[in-house]
């Protein structure tokens, strides 16, 4: 009987040994995202890094790929000098060891899809070294409000990140942005679907000073910048291209040809209705030289401006 | 047409955000207790030395219509590819890159990258762009040195434009006590050649193939500097159009098509960060300049041999957001813009009389200031909802207009669910209201615009929107999203013109990975436009309407099999349908039957991935392209009096294409 009891008290010790190794072998697992970022914010401010750096992570790590591919990107040269791998090493990022290594397993700061901190956290990591022209915009940008993290777009631990081929930044934006996808697919569209041109042409993801995250400061200084030919400025102005291209095309397609929002000569007629001329009803296509071939472009086919001493009715 | 899983939509909804923002950047680090020197990395790989791979490889495209090379990005025939990734990286801090996308193709590009990291960098790159049109546009107008000379049988042309890009960079970074500075350059010149469709009057209009052979020459040039919680950054950029086509005659009427005039502009910017606490505040301030003082076409009553355009422009922006506490958010901007004409006025006779000045006008300045106000607020409720809203407001003034003020008044809001672990929900709302000052037929133009028109730009508009996103990870293996939208405009004080319009979407997409190997996707759309104008034939009020009905759908599926013969093979599919549709109608005295104007594409790839070694690899792909498009409008050359056009310019055809590369990895 003593037997018996010593056996159960032993199994029921084992037992509980069991269960509170296998909550304290990842305890993080089971911390409310709040907690779990308190507990970092805490390790973080404590500042107990490693002794060795990389060689102490690596002691654990070194089997695993993903993690080694660091030392293929540029986040893992040990010969830039800005490279978290000539400064705080892998807890640049990933914050002070603490006693992650030792039995309570410490949580570290993780990026991956399964990482419960939210964005801006995960964010701050990178924007304390990547403080640059480039990202001046990011913190007004949609994609901060919006609360999107740098690695939803990004990888480190690659030789290459994919988004940095252009091949792949066309899939990463409709990813999140459908009805670009849809655009890109309609009768006349910038050629994206085939990734000739790329949404960063133009967008800068980061956020910029101009409007819509364009590049250049307005919506015409953007399509100027591959459509020199129309930036005049023209003896005749068309008055609507001066101020914005948007009014009649959308940029990133249409059902109509020419990226157009309508078709002439419907179009037209949306600011043109003056004489008995523009205003002729155009019931069907192909009928005259109002509706047919290039509609009211038959004649006035200098829709963007004119510098013909004698264009000033954008025909010539 | 590659739509993979998209890690994105997964880790959005994969993830139950925290409630609370932590500041983890390197620089906010307690390295009190850090002694760098023992550092080690002993155990890091040496992946200096090169590394890349390269793809030699041959494409053959079948195909009747020059138009299928956008999709199948080579003409018919045989073509060599290479595609190439090559990286160098030396022990002291050396590397180099190059890289090469399709060369060989009609859209290609490469890139070269030298230099050593942190200190200094030199690239050079090269880009073609083709957009093909037609290559059966029929014409008796050719061009030759300035003039189009005229065949006495029409003749077969080719519509299809053609950018090649090269360009050079050169930069710099040099780390100063506390500050790091940063300087480039750099200069690129495009080349733009080929043929697009035009018209000129004659007087009788006549479309015709319009020679296109211009350069673009940039330069960008900026210095930056940053610190800890700082940067500031000034950049110059110039851009110089020259046409080398000057003016258009035919062999009886000379210089009657003015061409794009030369012209060149610069900006000068200045921007600055500045970070405190948990407030980021953003400026910028730029003045531009865009001059045209090409040669004028000289004609009777022209007074000017070369005219003096210049349009200055100013604009800034101040930006700023505070994360007040773990909660709320503020945000706000005010921006400007501004455009001033300072060109000169002169009087030009024209060969049209507009009732008014007759057969002289003098040519109109036109000026644009734009003042655009922000603020924003986010609150998040708790680890689950977040909520956002903000107010808009743009102020535009402009120049000689029939509405020299428009104000649009905006208000918006967010709110973001995260009610369940596997599942996100987005909703967004959004209305505006425009005005502006009495809308008048401008003194230019009053004695004939019909008083009751109201331009679509400038007339008062209200616009709902409403957007709704639902992401939803039912298991392990598969995300869903749908998007819906709705928008509608109402332009309320029109009786002419555009008086209605409505914009309505929904995008369904399901992303799976089955195992390890096999992985697949699909997704549907449509979307609908909906506009309503009214139009008048004279003087007076509405006897005519058109309703405009866009309709576009959108459906595709993929799959790729990775575990095929050892994991040494794999294999993909990938399709895509889509439809655009435009039907009009209009009703004046009788509703006529509608046009034909929809087009169609349906576009297939198959890809086949064999391993032959752990550095030799082989594709075989194949890639389908069916379309077809139709447009009433286009007619044969004179198939209506008056008008001589270029042909019937639509498609209807099957393109094939085989594709055989070989790939040898480096390392």
């Amino acid at each position: 009987m003593m037997q018996l009891r010593i056996y159960c008290l032993l199994c029921a010790i084992a037992a509980l040994m069991l269960t509170s190794f296998s909550i304290q072998a990842v305890p993080w697992d089971q911390l409310p995202a709040e907690q779990l970022t308190k507990k970092l914010e805490t390790k973080f401010s404590e500042g107990k890094y490693s002794k060795k750096g990389a060689d102490t992570c690596l002691m654990c790590h070194k089997k695993n790929n993903t993690v080694m591919a660091l030392f293929d990107g540029v986040h893992g040269q040990v010969t830039h000098p800005d490279s978290p791998m000539t400064g705080l090493q892998c807890e640049a990022c990933h914050g002070p060891l603490g006693k992650h290594n030792k039995g309570g397993k410490e949580p570290m700061i993780a990026f991956g899809k399964d990482s419960k901190l939210d964005a801006t956290s995960k964010n701050s990591t990178c924007l304390g070294c990547h403080n640059d022209p480039q990202q001046m915009a990011w913190y007004s940008s949609s994609h901060n409000l919006d609360e999107v993290a740098c690695v939803d777009c990004h990888q480190i631990h690659t030789a290459k990140d994919p988004i940095l081929d252009p091949q792949n930044i066309n899939d990463t934006c409709i990813g999140c942005h459908p009805q670009k996808k849809a655009d890109m697919n309609k009768r006349s569209s910038h050629p994206l679907k085939w990734d000739h041109m790329t949404c960063i042409d133009c967008h800068n993801p980061h956020g910029s000073m101009g409007e819509s995250a364009l590049n250049q400061i307005t919506i015409n200084d953007t399509c100027y910048s591959c459509h020199a030919e129309k930036r005049g400025p023209f003896l005749w102005e068309h008055a609507p291209v001066t101020e914005n291209c948007a009014s009649c095309h959308n940029p990133h397609g249409s059902v109509n040809e020419s990226l157009l929002s309508s078709r002439a000569p419907q179009l037209c007629q949306q600011c043109h209705m003056d004489d008995g001329h523009a205003g002729r009803a155009a019931p069907l296509d192909g009928q005259d030289a109002f509706g047919g071939g290039k509609s009211c472009l038959n004649c006035h086919s200098q829709i963007h401006g004119s510098n013909h001493p004698a264009g000033s009715k954008l025909q010539r | 047409m590659r739509y993979k899983l998209n890690l994105i939509t997964l880790a959005l909804v994969s993830v139950s955000g925290s409630a609370m923002a932590a500041d983890f950047s390197v620089n906010k680090a307690n390295t009190s207790g850090v002694n760098a020197d023992k550092f080690q990395c002993k155990r890091c790989p040496d992946t200096t030395g090169y590394r890349g791979s390269v793809e030699l490889g041959a494409a053959y495209s079948d195909s009747d219509d020059i138009h299928s090379a956008n999709a199948l990005n080579s003409e018919d025939g045989t073509h060599g590819v290479l595609n190439a990734d090559v990286r160098y990286r030396g022990k002291t801090g050396y590397r180099a890159k190059a890289q090469a996308t399709n060369l060989g193709l009609t859209n290609s590009r490469a890139y070269l990258e030298a230099g050593k990291v942190g200190s200094y960098q030199a690239e050079l790159d090269y880009r073609q762009l083709s957009q093909y049109q037609h290559d059966n546009v029929k014409s008796n107008l050719w061009y030759a040195d300035g003039t189009l000379t005229r065949s006495a049988q029409v003749q077969t042309q080719e519509l299809s434009l053609k950018r090649k890009q090269i360009g050079m960079d050169l930069s710099a970074g040099y780390q100063w006590g506390e500050q790091d500075y940063q300087v480039f350059a750099r200069y690129s010149q495009e080349e733009k050649t080929g043929y697009q469709s035009a018209s000129m009057v004659t007087p009788r209009p006549i479309n015709f193939g319009k020679p296109v052979d211009a350069t673009t020459d940039k330069l960008t040039s900026g210095l930056s500097i940053s610190g800890q919680n700082w940067l500031t950054s000034l950049n110059y950029q110039y851009s110089e159009y020259d046409n080398q086509i000057d003016s258009l005659s035919l062999p009886y009427l000379a210089d009657i098509y003015a061409p794009a005039p030369d012209n060149s502009a610069y900006q000068l910017s200045l921007s600055g960060q500045y970070l405190f606490n948990r407030t980021a505040i953003s400026t910028q301030l730029a003045t531009g300049r865009m001059i045209q003082d090409a040669a004028v076409i000289q004609t009777t009553g022209n007074p000017i041999q070369n005219w003096d355009g210049q349009v200055d422009t100013t604009d800034g922006k101040l930006a700023i957001t505070s994360v007040l506490d773990n909660r709320l958010r503020l945000g706000g901007s005010v921006s400007y813009s501004k455009r001033d004409n300072k060109s000169s006025v002169w009087e030009f006779a024209q060969l049209e009389s507009d009732g008014i000045s007759g057969a002289f006008k003098q040519n109109v300045l036109l000026d644009t200031e734009n003042l655009n106000y922000k603020v924003n607020v986010s609150y998040r409720i708790n680890s689950d909802y977040r909520l956002q809203a903000g107010f808009d407001r743009e102020e535009l003034e402009r120049s000689h207009s029939a509405r020299e003020q428009t104000d649009e008044s905006t208000v918006w809001t967010k709110l973001d669910i995260r009610s369940f672990a596997s599942s996100k929900l987005k909703l967004k709302a959004s209305f505006s209201q425009r005005d502006g000052s009495q809308y008048q037929a401008s003194g230019l133009t009053s004695s004939i615009e019909n008083p009751l028109l109201r331009k679509f730009y400038l007339a008062d508009r209200d616009r709902s929107a409403f957007e709704a996103k639902f992401n939803h990870a039912p298991a392990d293996w598969i995300n869903v999203s749908l998007i819906g939208r709705y928008a509608e405009d109402d332009y309320s004080d029109t009786a002419l013109d555009l008086t209605s319009s409505k914009d309505y979407s929904y995008n369904l997409n399901a992303d799976m990975q089955f195992d390890k190997r096999l992985s697949g996707y699909a997704f549907a759309g449509q979307q609908w436009i909906e506009s309503q104008q009214n139009g008048s034939q004279s003087i007076s009020a509405s006897d005519w309407s058109a309703q405009v009905d866009d309709e576009f759908i959108k459906l595709g599926a993929g799959m790729n099999y990775t575990g095929l013969m050892q994991d040494k093979l794999n294999l993909g599919l990938d399709y895509l349908f889509a439809n655009s549709s435009s039907d009009k109608q209009v009703v004046y005295v009788s509703t006529e039957p509608q046009s034909d104007y929809y087009s169609y594409s349906h576009s297939a790839e198959l890809y086949a991935n064999y391993k032959v070694s752990e550095q030799l690899g082989v594709r075989l792909g194949y890639q389908f392209e069916r379309y077809y498009d139709t447009d009433n409008a286009q007619v044969d050359v004179n198939a209506i009096d008056g008008l001589t056009t270029l042909g019937k310019l639509n498609h209807n055809y099957n393109a094939h294409q085989v594709m055989l590369s070989f790939s040898y990895q480096l390392r």
